[in-house]
């Protein structure tokens, strides 16, 4: 059995693990002991205190199969994207270039530093043991995360972000940051990363350049990268757009890969979620039914698995006793269910102003 | 030889010119309703009936014993007033971080109008036949005693746009690399434009934040702020007068725009008045070294002399040359040892 809950010290050699292991590694994952070890212990402060709104916490959650007592994958809610620092994306924009005189109108490309995103609740740092890639428990530990803002929504922003990773060729290297990054920097892409995740990504931010970029003046390579995400992410992008996250205008600032984001209340998860008390029945009992994500309400001790949503006729959510004891939950009590299957994803890009 | 006003009755003379000029010369276009419209501009500057900020003081070289235009030259008094007048600033930021152990400094193009209300020297073009006698010399400094006579008429500062660097097929790279991305047209067109003074599109189409030049290519880059070979010798001319180059340069090909205060360009500091003395008898002339003005708009010439003036200012023409200059003893004259 596998199941979500809140990070402990005891996991960081396992966290250390799964940021090495990330494909591609994450800026926002870095494989450094000490700064892993802050993170679990602000998460830790984030999931026993009382807030009121979002601010600078983090939530740092693991994924644990039960079976093998080991901890095979981790993702993180950052409260809000820039709470001491801004949040830096590129937001692609138009601008229009039209000449009376000539009768000409011209659309011209540009990709202008923004912070706008600084405000979301950011979706980050996941990564997955591979032997689980593709499966339920991928879903699971992506998802939880919305299980858990669904029950402290005062804790998070209203839209939440995903940054997914940006396109790599097969050297490892980005064409995006060849043409853009690397010219202001003078470092590769892997290295300037590694840097980003243990340092800061916004003071390095304020280093790249603060006027709009015109696309024309980039490589074919870099716009062909612009919004295009990991060839490992696609799956995962996948579930993102049919959770209900829509494309934005946002790409990261070095790789370009693309910002999704979603008002809460128009995700799937948050839509379906609903509240159900437990009845506590034998495994081979429970009817056949279809998989949920079925959470506890413990803030600190949150729990979050894949099991039947098998509802009795008045209601009832019945768990099976291995379920019921993973969560925590005695009969009667509340569990809060979503259904694991999503609507087909719809590619759209987000044409109003999110 | 001598330089005076361009007239209305110039105009066969100079569409003679303009077909010699050829493209690349976009001041001149072949079109006759422009020309005469240019020198009705023109009359009317030197007439003084427009106002000081909108003269174009449109110069010809004549050659008196045939009447032929042999060039031209012009002042623009004032550019960017009536049509904004546009050119890059070459930058730099710089880009630096003690964290990252960082210090690089990128050279930035801003789109700039910081030279509105300067004076401008252009359209000078000497036809191939009378590229000797320093001609040439006569054409683009006979500009100094104008502008040191008539200072009260210029601004502080005088500006020259130089053509920038072409390759073997007449493309620029700066353009290639630039400007064709922005622009639905090819350079020539878009230089014909800027001639005829149709330059809105410039500010309409032209991108208004600064462009990082690393992300131009090498040949653009090597592009800022040279000039085409042929433009060498005049720009040299410039910077002896003590024209410099201040980082800007053309937005369509990247050649330098040079300039200068005007009361420091150099014929305009050592220029002085003297007074003409008419001799009965010709002297011989000798190697061209004394360039002379009259101090008549309306009147101007401007024409070598081969002798300077005396220690008492006085200066002594031969009849030939007085008649040249539409002068009689006694009346003043600006002149430049050069």
């Amino acid at each position: 059995m596998l199941v979500v809950r809140p990070a402990r010290p005891a996991d960081l050699p396992a966290l250390e693990r799964l940021a090495s292991s990330a494909t591609p590694r994450l800026t926002n994952l870095p494989a450094h002991r000490d700064r892993l070890e802050e993170r679990i212990a602000r998460s830790q402060r984030a999931f026993s205190h009382d807030i009121d709104f979002p601010g600078e916490e983090n939530y740092t959650f693991v994924i644990e199969d039960r079976e093998r007592d080991e901890v095979v994958g981790t993702a993180t809610i950052r409260a809000l994207a820039g709470a001491h620092e801004a949040y830096y994306t590129y937001r692609q924009e138009t601008l229009i270039h039209a000449s009376q005189q000539l009768n000409v109108r011209r659309e011209v490309q540009t990709l202008a530093l923004s912070h706008e995103v600084s405000d979301a609740s950011l979706l980050c740092a996941l990564s997955l043991h591979p032997r689980y890639k593709d499966t339920s428990a991928e879903s699971l530990l992506r998802r939880s995360r919305l299980m858990f803002i669904a029950q402290y929504p005062e804790r998070f922003s209203q839209i939440l972000a995903v940054a997914f990773p940006g396109y790599l060729d097969n050297d490892g290297e980005s064409p995006f940051w060849n043409s853009v990054g690397r010219h202001f920097f003078v470092r590769g892409y892997q290295e300037m990363n590694h840097v980003a995740g243990v340092r800061s990504k916004s003071f390095i931010a304020e280093v790249m350049p603060q006027f709009p970029l015109y696309l024309p003046l980039l490589t074919p390579q870099a716009r062909a990268a612009i919004g295009r995400e990991h060839p490992a992410h696609e799956r995962a992008l996948e579930e993102m757009l049919a959770e209900g996250f829509l494309r934005s205008r946002h790409v990261d600032i070095f790789d370009a890969g693309p910002v999704v984001k979603g008002e809460r209340d128009r995700l799937a998860t948050f839509r379906n979620a609903a509240w159900h008390p437990v009845r506590i029945r034998p495994q081979h009992t429970l009817p056949d039914a279809e998989p949920a994500m079925i959470a506890n309400q413990k803030l600190g001790d949150f729990r979050c698995v894949v099991a039947r949503y098998a509802l009795s006729p008045t209601g009832q959510l019945m768990l099976s006793p291995e379920h019921a004891e993973v969560l925590g939950v005695e009969e009667g009590r509340a569990v809060l269910a979503a259904p694991l299957a999503l609507p087909d994803a719809i590619d759209a890009l987000d044409e109003g102003e999110l | 030889m001598r330089i005076r006003p361009i007239a209305r009755g110039d105009i066969d003379e100079l569409q003679t010119l303009a077909q010699q000029t050829g493209v690349g010369f976009t001041s001149l276009p072949d079109n006759r309703d422009f020309l005469a419209s240019k020198i009705e501009n023109a009359a009317r500057a030197f007439e003084e009936r427009t106002p000081v900020d909108h003269r174009l003081y449109f110069f010809v070289l004549e050659d008196e014993t045939n009447g032929e235009l042999a060039g031209c030259c012009a002042i623009e008094s004032q550019v960017g007033r009536e049509i904004p007048f546009y050119n890059y600033r070459l930058g730099t930021l710089a880009h630096s971080s003690v964290q990252l152990d960082l210090h690089r400094t990128i050279d930035t193009l801003f789109l700039s109008s910081d030279h509105t209300g300067d004076a401008e020297v252009c359209s000078l073009y000497l036809r191939p036949e009378y590229r000797r006698d320093r001609n040439g010399v006569l054409l683009s400094k006979a500009r100094w005693l104008f502008m040191a006579q008539f200072r009260d008429q210029f601004p502080a500062k005088v500006l020259a746009e130089m053509r920038g660097v072409f390759d073997k097929n007449g493309i620029s790279p700066f353009w290639e690399c630039l400007g064709s991305h922005f622009f639905p047209m090819d350079f020539n067109e878009a230089d014909r434009l800027t001639g005829l003074g149709q330059k809105s599109f410039i500010g309409e189409l032209m991108p208004k934040f600064p462009i990082y030049t690393t992300f131009l290519t090498e040949a653009a880059r090597a592009c800022i702020g040279e000039v085409h070979e042929h433009t060498r010798p005049a720009l040299e001319m410039l910077k002896k007068e003590g024209l410099r180059w201040e980082g800007y340069v053309d937005i369509f090909d990247g050649g330098p725009t040079v300039e200068a205060y005007i009361d420091d360009v150099r014929a305009v500091r050592n220029s002085r008045l003297c007074k003409v003395e008419v001799a009965k008898k010709g002297t011989e002339s000798e190697r061209p070294t004394w360039l002379v003005a009259t101090t008549q708009m309306l009147d101007f010439r401007a024409a070598w002399v081969g002798r300077g003036p005396d220690e008492s200012d006085v200066i002594t023409l031969t009849e030939e040359e007085a008649r040249r200059l539409n002068v009689v003893a006694g009346d003043s004259l600006r002149v430049l040892e050069t």
